[in-house]
């Protein structure tokens, strides 16, 4: 066993895990913060996106030890009390999400999109940084919709 | 269904079955006023919305009981192999392992097969049998065989232990003795005499040989027939990709002796009544709990081997025991969809009206009969949206050595529509017709229905003509040309594909809805559908608000516990909407009924004078009024419940349209634009509609371009086992849609709803396939199979190619 220490929205934690846990199973299995998902095992379809140390990573394809003095920020811990981050509303407004599942890692790789590009952005662009999200439920239209709304940039008024 | 075998031909107007239509009067529920509605067809934000995109969603592996353990599958690595034996001692020698249970442990504790009912049982679902006209064999579905792997990934031993890698680690150590046999995959390989045979009770593995038609008639007028065109197709074989892995949680509480099973799904009712007869328990000692389920589609409707088996160990071991399948067990077990194989044959006179059609359609069951859904839906709507006189269909399903397949999106109409589609197109082709003027020709206009089609499906209402000039006006079709020159000049072959679409909504006929107001004014409803991102909780929120003229905030809809919901057929085949708005508007009815004789006796009048306005009764000429909360008490709660049985089936219709823009040198694909209008009925709620449309066309593209559950016929090994090797829609290669909803109200419920969950899939495989043909053929290309890959492309453009150089030399 291993101890880590890390920040995780804002709260400094000391966990004790075994060396092969990843970090995914630190956060829902020993944390109990089951709001980040595990969708494959090839670190392919980016439900368990977390924000660490200012970049969306994919926290099953990460082992815990390997945050040892990083900043994380897990969907839990993105609305303001009862004030949903902008990007969380904006999902909400567009219907952005459907069954639920991917919409954590979804957020997470959003809003680290505006961080990194802030708004200056298109279509394009969050297409092709979303690629490594997989949603089966919304065909991606409104979760676009949802980030360039974010950004103030909605490319068209048709749903 | 009502065909009379060897003489029915399509009818226009036809005469209605007794129970099709819907009688408001024998419903008990009156006159429903449009004008009434202030939520139903507005798009309200979803209830459900807040607690999934702050992390605190339900889903089945985020629930933890304390003490739980974990199980995992020892599978077959063979299609067909026999079991000679199992020897579990190595792996019960590793630390933390509690028990390795075989297929002969749960035959020694009774453990029954699990009772899948795959023959579709409304009145109107065509009738499927046996080829010798009988029930038709379904191949027993054992939590583990006892006598041999039918496919490979069949679970034959169950290992559970402390932790979840302790119990992987041993599942390795499982020795099983194989006895491998010949096996077959393919379906047409498996009808032919002397394949390897699955079940020893079904020659040929053809569980299930129907025809449906008028054979003659049929027979009759292809011989006097000026034009007639045939094509072969495989829809291939997909999987749901639900991206919640199947999961599920067990606990055994030995003083009460009830079972509590976590498990998302497509209806907890189904699940409890199942696994209850599987475990040879009484039902009332079985809870199952669905909370969010993270995508279904079709895949999460049956009941899964793993469910029962931790069920049966954690009341075994007394221990809470779990189950969340990794992604590569997803893709081998997950129930599988598609794979029919479809001979189709038009027949037409010289100005091109259809006057028959021939169908011999082949489905791949797998290696046991777990639903005949897919079959029995495209059997009905063979002849798609267009009037054909008279049509012959033979249906037959078939085992083989692969996972089972079930109803997947869209059960079974995809699979006709492409059919259908590209049967006409060819055909256009073929006899020297516009492709839009022949199918403008042919479709089933409005005032023909209710249209009976050549195999006798009802069509309810439908503006089909109207559609498919609304989608070519939304797709911009007369600047096709432009758009087309515009693509040559950047290098691009652009293509246009368009389908029209009809596809039947039945589902399970029994619907239950209990309603009550509080005396503080909150509603609660309880139903027994299962949303899986359907947004129930919003919608039908809509319909029971409407109906008490309540805000729909007050409502709140309770659903996937059956200790709290009795009866429900759960969600599958568009039946949501329809089934739970009709049952709630009946309820809904009865409530105010109650109300009104409450309210009648408070103010001493009769109740039949009292005014119901803005969710009060009121006494007329005076400004008393009592509103639905103030006719509920404790003692007394203002409370209904009302079971519906609904058996007429509904016809969501539209067109679609697709364009591409393929690149001739590297043959890569990108969809540019996609249009569709969708016939969904009365809608509730537009903005989910749209949602459903968006991911419903998403997935059918996604067949059509990527996804492929190819299986390689000489190992019986499927190829794709994680997200790595399994192509799927990915924000970066679908395009953004443009969806028109059109609502034709359907007369057989009182909402005239018809279902939205599906139309986007329906038509998407024609659409792009059509687009890729319309692309390539100025090179000489004909026919493509989906998944229609860059390499698959490559092939047809050297075929072609090779073709041309032959016709060049003599």
């Amino acid at each position: 066993m291993t101890t880590v220490s890390l920040t995780i929205n804002g709260d400094r934690r000391q966990v004790d895990v075994e060396d092969r846990t990843l970090l995914v199973d630190l956060l829902r299995e020993t944390l109990g913060m089951t709001g980040t998902h595990v969708g494959c095992d090839t670190t392919q379809c980016g439900a368990c996106t977390v924000i660490l140390d200012g970049k969306a990573v994919k926290s099953c394809t990460i082992l815990a030890v390997m945050a040892e003095g990083a900043e994380l920020r897990t969907i839990e811990g993105l609305a303001d009390g009862d004030t949903l981050h902008p990007m969380q509303q904006a999902f909400c407004d567009n219907h952005a999400l459907q069954c639920g599942f991917c919409t954590p890692g979804m957020i997470m790789a959003a809003v680290n999109i505006i961080e990194r590009h802030g708004t200056d952005i298109d279509e394009s662009l969050v297409r092709r940084e979303l690629e490594g999200n997989l949603c089966r439920c919304t065909g991606y239209h409104n979760i676009v919709k949802a980030v360039l709304d974010v950004a103030g940039k909605l490319p068209r008024a048709s749903e | 269904m009502t065909q009379k075998p060897g003489k029915l031909r399509a009818e226009f107007r036809t005469e209605l079955p007794s129970g099709w239509a819907f009688d408001e009067i024998e419903a008990r529920i009156g006159p429903i006023r449009d004008q009434l509605f202030k939520q139903i067809g507005q798009p309200v934000r979803r209830k459900e919305d807040r607690r999934l995109v702050t992390g605190r969603g339900r889903f089945t592996d985020d629930f933890s009981v304390p003490g739980e353990c974990y199980a995992a599958l020892v599978r077959s690595p063979y299609p067909h192999a026999r079991i000679k034996g199992i020897d579990p001692s190595a792996a019960l020698e590793l630390p933390g392992v509690l028990a390795v249970y075989t297929g002969v442990d749960a035959l020694a504790d009774g453990l029954g097969p699990i009772p899948h009912s795959p023959v579709p049982s409304t009145k109107f679902d065509v009738r499927l049998t046996a080829p010798d006209g009988e029930a038709p064999f379904i191949g027993p579905h054992l939590l583990l065989p006892i006598d041999k792997a039918r496919h490979v990934g069949e679970a034959v031993a169950v290992v559970i232990a402390d932790t979840k890698a302790r119990a992987e680690d041993a599942a390795e150590r499982v020795d099983v003795d194989w006895e491998e046999l010949p096996h077959v995959t393919d379906s047409l390989e498996a009808i032919r005499p002397g394949s390897p045979r699955l079940w020893d009770e079904v020659p040929d593995n053809t569980l299930v040989c129907s025809h449906f038609g008028d054979a003659d008639a049929t027979d009759a007028a292809f011989q006097s027939a000026a034009h007639r065109v045939r094509a072969k197709f495989h829809i291939n074989r997909v999987t749901a990709v639900t991206i919640e892995p199947r999961a599920a949680l067990a606990d055994y509480d030995k003083a009460s002796a009830r079972s509590t099973l976590y498990a998302g799904s497509g209806g907890a009712v189904r699940q409890k009544r199942e696994l209850a007869s599987v475990l040879g328990i009484d039902p009332d000692d079985l809870r199952v709990l669905s909370y969010d389920v993270g995508g279904n589609f079709g895949a999460r409707n049956r009941v899964y081997v793993e469910f029962g088996l931790i069920l049966w160990a954690s009341r075994k071991l007394e221990r809470p025991v779990k189950f969340t399948a990794t992604r590569s067990e997803a893709f081998l077990t997950d129930y599988q969809g598609r794979d029919l194989h479809t001979t189709v044959e038009l027949a037409l006179d010289e100005n091109g009206q259809f006057l028959a059609m021939r169908a011999d359609n082949v489905s791949n069951v797998g290696a046991r009969c777990v639903s005949l859904s897919p079959l029995s839906k495209g059997s009905g709507l063979i002849t798609g949206s267009y009037h054909i006189p008279v049509a012959h269909l033979v249906a037959r399903a078939v085992f083989t050595n692969t996972m089972c397949t079930q109803a997947y999106r869209s059960s079974g109409r995809p699979e006709v529509t492409y059919a259908i589609e590209r049967l006409v197109e060819i055909a256009a082709e073929q006899c020297g017709f516009d492709p839009i003027d022949l199918r403008r020709r042919n479709l089933v206009s409005a005032d023909q229905m209710p249209y009976r089609n050549a195999v006798g499906a009802i069509y309810d209402s439908g503006a089909y003509e109207e559609n498919m000039d609304k989608a070519m006006a939304l797709f911009q079709w007369p600047d096709i040309a432009a758009r087309r020159d515009d693509a040559r000049a950047r290098g691009k072959l652009l293509g246009v594909g368009l389908a029209n679409y009809v596809e039947s909504s039945i589902g399970s006929p029994v619907e239950r809805a209990e309603i009550a107001v509080s005396p503080d004014g909150e509603v609660e409803v309880v139903i027994g559908t299962q949303p899986s991102g359907q947004g129930h909780e919003t919608s039908f929120a809509q319909v029971v608000a409407d109906m008490l003229q309540m805000p729909v905030e007050a409502v709140t809809i309770t659903l996937g516990d059956t200790d709290i919901v009795s009866v429900g057929g759960g969600s599958h085949s568009g039946r949501s909407m329809r089934h739970a708005g009709t049952v709630m508007t009946m309820a809904s009815a009865d409530l105010l009924a109650e109300a009104r004789r409450r309210a009648g006796a408070e103010f001493g009048t009769p109740a039949e004078d009292l005014a119901f306005e803005d969710g009060a009764f009121k006494c007329r000429a005076t400004n008393r009024f009592l509103t639905l909360s103030d006719l509920s008490t404790a003692t007394a709660p203002l409370a209904v419940a009302r079971t519906n049985e609904m058996h007429a089936p509904v016809f969501p219709n539209g067109t679609a349209i697709c364009e591409v823009e393929i690149d001739p040198d590297s043959c890569q694909i990108e969809i540019t634009r996609y249009a569709s209008v969708d016939d969904v009925g009365r809608c509730i709620n537009p903005l989910i509609v749209h949602g459903q449309s968006h991911g419903g066309i998403a997935q059918g593209v996604g067949q059509a371009m990527w996804e492929d559950c190819a299986i390689d016929p000489s190992s019986g090994q499927q190829i794709a086992g994680s997200l790595l090797d399994y192509g799927m829609p990915r924000a970066d290669n679908v395009p953004s849609f443009d969806c028109e909803i059109a609502e034709v109200l359907s007369p057989t419920n009182p909402l005239g709803i018809k279902a939205g969950g599906e139309g986007g899939t329906t038509p998407a495989l024609a659409t792009v396939t059509l687009a890729v043909l319309d692309a390539l053929r100025p090179l000489g290309v004909r026919d493509i199979s989906m998944p229609i890959t860059p390499e698959r492309i490559w092939q047809a453009l050297a075929s072609a190619r090779e073709a041309n150089m032959q016709e060049l030399v003599p």
